[in-house]
């Protein structure tokens, strides 16, 4: 971790990004997550929330707290960032903390997944290779972004790289799951998108009326189990 | 106390001060996006600060009260009438039961917050009252207010709001003499939008810095609650490499692939992949929150010091008027 480039930056007058480095990579991934679990064991005066990225754990407080606090330093940003950099060296930046192993049933059938024949014909393999390799792989979660409970994933098979759709789709379905160039990932809402859609979960990713609204979270792996439409059915019906 | 509305206007949300504990799972902020009206509106009838107001978009809706109410409202989207009668704002209105109240042409602004005695009563989701259209949650079902609906507000009062409602309550419309001094916390220009340069300021070059910092920019069309499209200069890259997703907020202005501005507001995501030329004053996100497509802004450059110092002379300011508030109400 040492030889990466490391630098706490301002964002706003409430957050402060730790960046670990400038590249997807497993290590980065380590770093970050467990300086959120050491921040969340051991918050400062004022400490809000975070939000993890890729490289990065951005910070967000209250600065009146922040400067009411006795951190050391003028201002806000110098007095959270002094506490970070603290942290960062205390906390272990090569033992991965083992995220939970989530198993999403996937229904690859026609009806679910409209684009799983586009994706094979580009690829020049039948739909069930496309469906063996999906379901073959474990992906780890990298970062949650974009809507509530949408995890980006890392990992799939690169015989899947498939571009997206010339024109996006006016709906996708919560569920949906789908391929975007090297990405796979699940759409938790209905929404206008452009991802080729090989399939769809009966599993709801962000529900507010969970204690934990999403069901997914940075530092997870992801597998995906083929089911049948009953199974689906009886899934989605609870 | 209970309204309905009659028209609901052009977009019309419950907001409160947002919603922080989800950003983790890429709930957005959401709340107001003029904060500093919605505050005000709370403040002139004793509320806290986040209670849940009602943001209207423009004029043109219209309400009737079911019961005598206390509201306050701020913003400069609207202004609200009875009949003939113009309520004024950022002061306690009393409204008798069975009056008919509608939001007329305000050109100054965008947006105006209604506040009533305890908050409007919506159910706390994710832990905050804010509308999210998106996915669906949040204020009235996760919907915009619609005709028909009926609004009740919250029963927890403070000491503060009841003492306002009791001295005003003479059975017609009714208000103070005193006002909050809305204007006094704005600065004179309320188009020239103070920034603090943001992490990937310098992979632009000195031309489009300057350009960025010294020419206006027209808020475009394609301009909504989660950001605005920005017309004008367009900023060129010196440094090429792609950014790796990392957390955004909103006041972040984002330059897009084609060299364009975007300025995230309030219902932005909470990761986002372009470079960052500014991140937009927290004491002047509440500008922008009133202006609409076709206005002119200048951006102004600021330290982060400045912008702390700034964001702490408001609060000490806004506690000031909460107290100032109480105090007429012993």
């Amino acid at each position: 971790m040492q030889e990466e480039v490391s630098q706490i930056y301002y964002l706003s007058e409430v957050a402060v990004t730790v960046e670990f480095g400038q590249q997807i990579a497993e290590n980065l991934l380590t770093a970050v997550n467990n300086l959120n679990l050491l921040l969340y064991e051991r918050p400062f005066p004022g400490f809000k929330t975070t939000v993890p990225a890729y490289a990065t754990l951005t910070v967000f407080y209250d600065p009146i707290l922040v400067i009411k606090s006795n951190l050391s330093g003028t201002g806000s940003f110098e007095k959270v960032s002094g506490y970070l950099n603290d942290l960062k060296l205390q906390s272990n930046t090569t033992k991965a903390v083992k995220g939970d192993v989530v198993t999403i049933p996937v229904c690859y059938d026609l009806d679910f997944g409209p684009d799983l024949t586009e994706v094979a014909s580009v690829h020049q393999m039948s739909t069930a290779e496309v469906i063996k390799l999906h379901s073959a792989g474990a992906y780890k979660i990298y970062m949650m972004g974009f809507m509530p409970g949408f995890a980006y994933l890392g990992g799939m098979d690169v015989q899947l790289i498939t571009p997206r759709k010339a024109t996006p789709r006016k709906s996708v379905p919560a569920g949906a799951v789908g391929i975007a160039g090297q990405q796979t990932g699940i759409y938790p809402l209905e929404t206008p998108g452009g991802w080729q859609i090989i399939g769809q979960t009966p599993l709801r990713l962000f529900d507010v009326n969970r204690d934990q609204p999403s069901l997914l979270k940075a530092g997870d792996t992801v597998i995906f189990k083929p089911i049948d439409v009953y199974t689906f059915n009886e899934l989605a019906a609870g | 106390m209970q309204i309905r509305i009659l028209k609901p206007g052009l977009l019309s949300t419950i907001q409160d001060m947002g919603r922080y504990q989800y950003l983790s799972q890429a709930v957005p902020v959401c709340g107001a996006m003029d904060t500093l009206s919605a505050r005000i509106a709370n403040k002139a009838i004793g509320n806290e600060d986040n209670a849940a107001v009602i943001e209207f978009t423009y004029a043109d809706a219209e309400f009737i009260s079911e019961t005598d109410l206390l509201i306050a409202y701020a913003g400069d989207g609207a202004i609200l009438k009875s009949g003939e009668q113009e309520l004024p704002c950022d002061r306690p209105l009393f409204i008798p039961s069975g009056t008919f109240i509608k939001l007329t042409n305000n050109p100054s602004g965008c947006r105006t917050y209604l506040a009533i005695a305890g908050g409007w009563d919506v159910p706390e989701i994710l832990g905050s009252r804010s509308t999210f259209l998106i996915a669906g949650f949040g204020g009235m079902d996760g919907r915009v207010i619609k005709k028909g609906d009926t609004l009740k507000n919250g029963t927890l009062a403070s000491v503060s709001t009841q003492k306002i409602f009791e001295s005003l309550n003479y059975g017609k419309v009714n208000y103070p003499e005193w006002s909050i001094p809305r204007q006094l916390l704005l600065p004179a220009d309320r188009r020239a939008i103070r920034v603090v340069p943001a992490n990937e300021f310098d992979w632009f070059n000195g031309r489009s810095t300057a350009d960025f910092l010294s020419t206006p920019y027209i808020i475009g069309h394609q301009s909504n609650r989660m950001g605005y499209h920005l017309e004008g200069a367009v900023l060129h890259r010196v440094k090429h490499h792609e950014l790796l997703s990392t957390a955004v907020t909103p006041g972040t202005i984002q330059v897009t692939g084609n060299g364009s501005l975007v300025l995230l507001m309030a219902d932005c995501q909470t990761t986002g992949g372009y470079p960052r030329i500014a991140q937009v004053a927290a004491v002047d996100l509440p500008l922008c929150g009133q202006l609409k497509p076709g206005d002119a802004l200048n951006f102004k450059e600021i330290g982060p010091r400045e912008a702390e110092m700034l964001y702490i002379e408001r609060e000490q300011h806004l506690q000031q008027l909460t107290t100032a508030v109480q105090t007429k109400y012993l």
